[in-house]
């Protein structure tokens, strides 16, 4: 599904280049839940946005379901990511001014899914995730777990194939991870969504399936993880 | 999707208060102000374009050439044979028609007697403005002589109703005339408008002298149109000789030529023959001060948006994530800033509708918002795009434009090449534009404070003139002699005209020892008879006033400092001046006196005693009594003796102040709009103070631990406000120094500027913004840095 070649990136500062990956060669299957681990610095992130379609490497071949994202125009690719790709962040990055449901249904609205599907969308996902009754409530009346919620919720509405999900639990207690990570587990086994999450945390780690450590841009260790929860 | 835009949009400016309030009041204020001189541009840009036709109705001008055939002077005034001459020469014109001034004309029927402004035309008029007739056949109006025009108003003053066809007009007291047609009002922006229109051929039955041809008193306005597709420039060539052919002169000195009439009003200024403006100017200046005003108010909105763009930009980062399109971002914010836009435009129409009445007071005018006019709403709508577009332009635009990852660290950069932020330049824009308006009220105000303490050389204090009309002409001496017996008056003289303003000059005088070009010098001349200097309190310098019992000052002459001084008389009294046909010897020299223009030089002026041409009777009141008793008795003996005409007495100071009316309009003006420009910039420096503290909460609390003083606190959030004002300063002042002294040039009575304005514009300008600045500054000091940082 996902195919890295010789991803490279770096940014050039008064003639000099900093790398912040090198030579980044992955493939990811469908159906895989891969974590990305290593120390701060280390580009977790910048790899995951280039994942995302976020940002853009420097060198280096991304083929995204077959399709050579590289070559492809900005049109196509937001058509692409629209229909492929959710996104959860670690500061949960809901729109403030929204409810949750209009949170929820954002992503909707942008690929032009028609009103009777869209409410009835919404109205599944809020089910799924028992927040029907906190459906009119604005993000900042949410618990930080909560909103990680609808972040994920969000995500899940437009249904996706992939999650990248960057360090999703950096903001919770301890209790509320362990719910979105199980959450994350269950879509993977049960529903087949690929999720690719950054995470310093070996705990999480473990509910993935492959474990990419990354150190100073380049991929040390690539490992598959014994299913031990 | 628009819906949900749209409920996001006005959560947005219900959330954020103060942003909103400050937007939609300063773009509501900016609006209404620039609606307001917008309507005062499309009142001007009407004018003489109400009565169809407008493409071949012309005026008729004459150039005057001097001795080298070059073009020396310009007139709208034409003889009284030359429209007659055209006409039957020229198959062009269609219809021509001759025009008096307006003059206050008394009109009366029964117990109703009263004057308005009335002119005497040619019947063609009726058929080259198409007037809207209530009542009346406008090729037949004026068939007879003896027949009157009215205006609606009149009609109803006069007669109680407009329904007045056929019904008798008593005329100046001169002559019954019969109402051949009711017009509707004529509006105030028609050059040749009226209460009355009278029969060209009546002013002549009535004045005998005006039907004599004479070709050479340029006296008269004349109106005509052209046929259809004629060429006025072509016209222009065939008629240009028409003068001089029917004079037998053998050089050309006076040409006439027709103007198209649209242009006359804005473009009726001509210098050496050609066209350079006029009331245009004041236009463009109006022009200039309502979009400067639009652009301060849409600034503000600009500036609050990109002063709230951090926020914006982690949205932006949201949405771009979650699948939004860069259109559907525009789409976003440009809707927001509509909403804005079109409650603001709802809020500035009523504002508009509210000051309306006042403006219309400063500026003599009668706007108002034609609801039911498609072109009115046309406007509306371009000047809601307009200002939408322009305000929200910069969110929309460079906002939808972030990367989606940087937008969401925050790291978003908004610097310019120039060290100032998009925003300080913006601000020094606004600032700038209101720097040059406060200069230029300052120069203004204290021009006009010049012009109104300019020495009159005669006091006006309980001076007081009335008309020199009907029996008042044949007993004169009797009426004087009451009045001064009364003991209500100190003094009366009569006099060609009023000794407010300058109303009569004249060529031609000779005096021994001139040079051949001294007869081409212009003298200011009034025309009287006895106790003229005594009664408006002149100084003399040398000899005597006309006085009673001395025969020989019947053709005497009284000249003015300047005359005496531009003549190069040594030893003037007893000197013989010819004027008018006699020898009249100087009986007296007086200090100059000011009676043109406060504006311009002085002139040399003569006072030649002459009976028989007097308009004007002034009077000085007993200023041991009290003024209205006074007055009340002046009443009584005019009415006793002049029963038909109503007493109009005028106090000449006023008169005199009215001479300034346009300096002192542009003067409140200014005023208005620089404070109006101030307080909008000052919302806008407001909110930037605002939300620059609410960024730095951070570095304030960590300062604060530090142990930093409040004062030093504000004085780290308002320095950098204060700079951009006096960058603002430094770029305005020249151009309102340029400014004004270009328009300070038209003058020949003006001040210097001096630095006094720029230091008091620099200190106030400083201060303001200081003082709205600080206020911000100081509620962010005060606050606790705990709270400030624990939620870092």
């Amino acid at each position: 599904m996902i195919e890295l070649k010789n991803i490279e990136k770096y940014y050039a500062n008064k003639g000099v280049k900093s790398y912040i990956l090198r030579h980044v060669t992955a493939s990811i299957k469908q159906g895989e839940f891969v974590s990305i681990m290593g120390p701060s610095g280390a580009g977790k992130s910048t790899l995951l946005n280039i994942l995302g379609m976020l940002e853009e490497p420097t060198y280096g071949q991304y083929e995204f379901m077959g399709e050579d994202i590289t070559s492809l125009n900005e049109r196509k690719r937001i058509e692409l990511y629209r229909n492929h790709i959710g996104f959860v962040f670690q500061a949960y990055h809901l729109i403030d001014e929204m409810t949750v449901a209009e949170n929820i249904e954002a992503p909707l609205l942008y690929k032009k899914v028609s009103g009777a599907e869209r409410k009835s969308r919404v109205a599944d996902v809020l089910d799924r995730f028992n927040m029907v009754a906190k459906k009119d409530l604005f993000p900042n009346q949410l618990s930080g777990g909560q909103q990680q919620l609808v972040g994920i919720a969000r995500a899940l509405v437009a249904q996706p194939s992939v999650i990248l999900a960057d360090e999703p639990t950096g903001n919770l207690q301890s209790a509320q991870a362990l719910q979105i990570m199980d959450l994350f587990k269950k879509l993977n086994q049960e529903e087949g969504i690929t999720i690719i999450q950054v995470t310093h945390s070996e705990v999480n780690a473990g509910y993935g399936s492959r474990i990419l450590h990354l150190l100073d841009g380049v991929i040390k260790e690539d490992v598959t993880v014994e299913q031990t929860v | 999707m628009f819906r949900i835009n749209l409920k996001i949009a006005l959560r947005n400016l219900l959330k954020h208060k103060t942003a909103s309030l400050i937007n939609i009041s300063g773009l509501a204020i900016g609006l209404a102000a620039s609606l307001m001189l917008l309507l005062y541009v499309q009142y001007q840009w009407s004018y003489d374009k109400q009565f169809g036709n407008t493409e071949n109705t012309y005026h008729l001008m004459v150039n005057f050439y001097g001795a080298d055939k070059s073009i020396t002077g310009t007139t709208p005034q034409a003889s009284n044979v030359l429209p007659a001459v055209l006409k039957e020469e020229r198959p062009e014109i269609e219809h021509i028609s001759r025009v008096l001034w307006a003059s206050r004309r008394l009109v009366a029927s029964g117990q109703s007697s009263f004057k308005v402004e009335g002119r005497y035309a040619d019947p063609d008029l009726l058929r080259i403005f198409k007037f809207n007739y209530m009542s009346g056949n406008p090729d037949k109006a004026f068939d007879d002589p003896n027949s009157i025009v009215l205006t609606e108003s009149t009609a109803k003053r006069l007669f109680g109703s407009a329904d007045v066809l056929n019904r008798t007009v008593r005329f100046e007291n001169q002559a019954n005339l019969k109402v051949t047609a009711v017009i509707e009002d004529l509006p105030p922006n028609f050059t040749y408008g009226f209460e009355c229109l009278t029969p060209w051929k009546l002013y002549e039955n009535l004045n005998g002298w005006p039907a004599e041809p004479n070709w050479g008193n340029y006296s008269y306005f004349t109106l005509l149109t052209l046929k259809n597709g004629t060429d006025h420039n072509a016209f222009n060539q065939k008629i240009k000789n028409t003068i001089a052919r029917h004079t037998g002169t053998k050089n050309l000195d006076a040409a006439p030529f027709v103007y198209p009439l649209e242009k006359y009003h804005l473009y009726g200024h001509f210098t050496n023959g050609i066209a350079d403006g006029g009331q245009i100017e004041q236009v463009r200046i109006f022009i200039i001060l309502a979009l400067g005003i639009l652009a301060i108010a849409c600034i503000n909105f600009m500036n609050l948006s990109t002063a709230r763009s951090q926020k914006r930009a982690k949205e932006v980062g949201i949405r771009k994530t979650i699948g939004a399109s860069r259109g559907s971002l525009v789409m976003q914010f440009l809707l927001e800033s509509f909403i804005l836009t079109i409650v603001s435009v709802l809020i500035a129409i009523v504002l508009v509708e509210l000051f309306l009445p006042a403006f219309n007071g400063l500026l003599n005018t009668k706007l108002e918002i034609s609801y039911a006019s498609p072109a009115n709403w046309m406007g509306f709508i371009a000047l809601i795009t307009l200002t939408g577009l322009t305000a929200g332009s910069y969110p929309a635009f460079f906002l939808s434009s972030f990367n989606p990852v940087q937008a969401l660290k925050k790291a978003v950069a908004l610097k310019n090449n120039f060290g100032l932020s998009l925003r300080q330049t913006l601000v020094v824009i606004q600032f700038g534009f209101a720097i040059v308006l406060i200069v230029s009220t300052l120069i203004l105000y204290q021009q006009l404070q010049y012009l109104k303490n300019r020495p009159l050389g005669y006091d006006t204090n309980a001076l007081v003139e009335m008309p020199h009309e009907g029996n008042l002409y044949l007993k004169f001496d009797l009426f004087k002699d009451r009045l001064l017996n009364s003991g209500a008056v100190s003094a009366v003289t009569q006099s060609s005209g009023s000794i407010a303003f300058q109303n009569s000059n004249s060529t031609g005088f000779e005096w021994k020892g001139m040079a051949q070009a001294d007869k081409k010098v212009s003298f200011d001349l009034i025309q009287t008879t006895h106790d003229f200097l005594k009664t408006m309190n002149i100084r003399l310098i040398a000899g005597r006033d006309f006085t009673k019992g001395r025969a020989s000052d019947s053709s005497g002459i009284m000249l003015n400092e300047t005359a005496v001084k531009r003549m190069g008389i040594k030893d003037p009294l007893g000197q013989l001046v010819f004027f008018n046909g006699k020898q009249r010897p100087v009986t007296g020299v007086f200090a100059d006196v000011l009676w043109d223009e406060p504006t311009r030089n002085q002139h040399p002026m003569a006072i030649v005693f002459n009976a028989e041409n007097s308009d004007v009777i002034t009077m000085r009141l007993n200023n041991s009594r009290g003024i209205q008793e006074n007055l009340d008795q002046i009443t009584k003996i005019t009415k006793e003796m002049n029963p038909d005409f109503p007493v109009e007495l005028k106090f000449v100071d006023t008169l005199v102040a009215e001479k300034v009316e346009h300096e002192q309009m542009l003067s409140v003006m200014s005023n208005l709009f620089a404070g109006l420009c101030i307080f909008v910039s000052c919302l806008g420096l407001f909110g930037l103070s605002a939300f620059s503290a609410e960024q730095r909460t951070k570095e304030i609390g960590v300062r604060k631990v530090l142990g930093a003083s409040v004062t030093g606190i504000i004085t780290l959030l308002s320095v950098s406000f204060v700079k951009t004002v006096m960058i603002a300063m430094l770029l305005a002042m020249p151009v309102g120094y340029l400014v004004m002294d270009n328009w300070l040039m038209q003058f020949d009575y003006r001040i210097v500027i001096g630095p006094v304005v720029f230091i008091i514009t620099g200190l106030s300008s400083i201060l303001i913004a200081l003082l709205t600045v600080s206020l911000q500054a100081y509620r962010a000091a005060r606050t606790n840095p705990v709270d400030a940082l624990k939620y870092e």
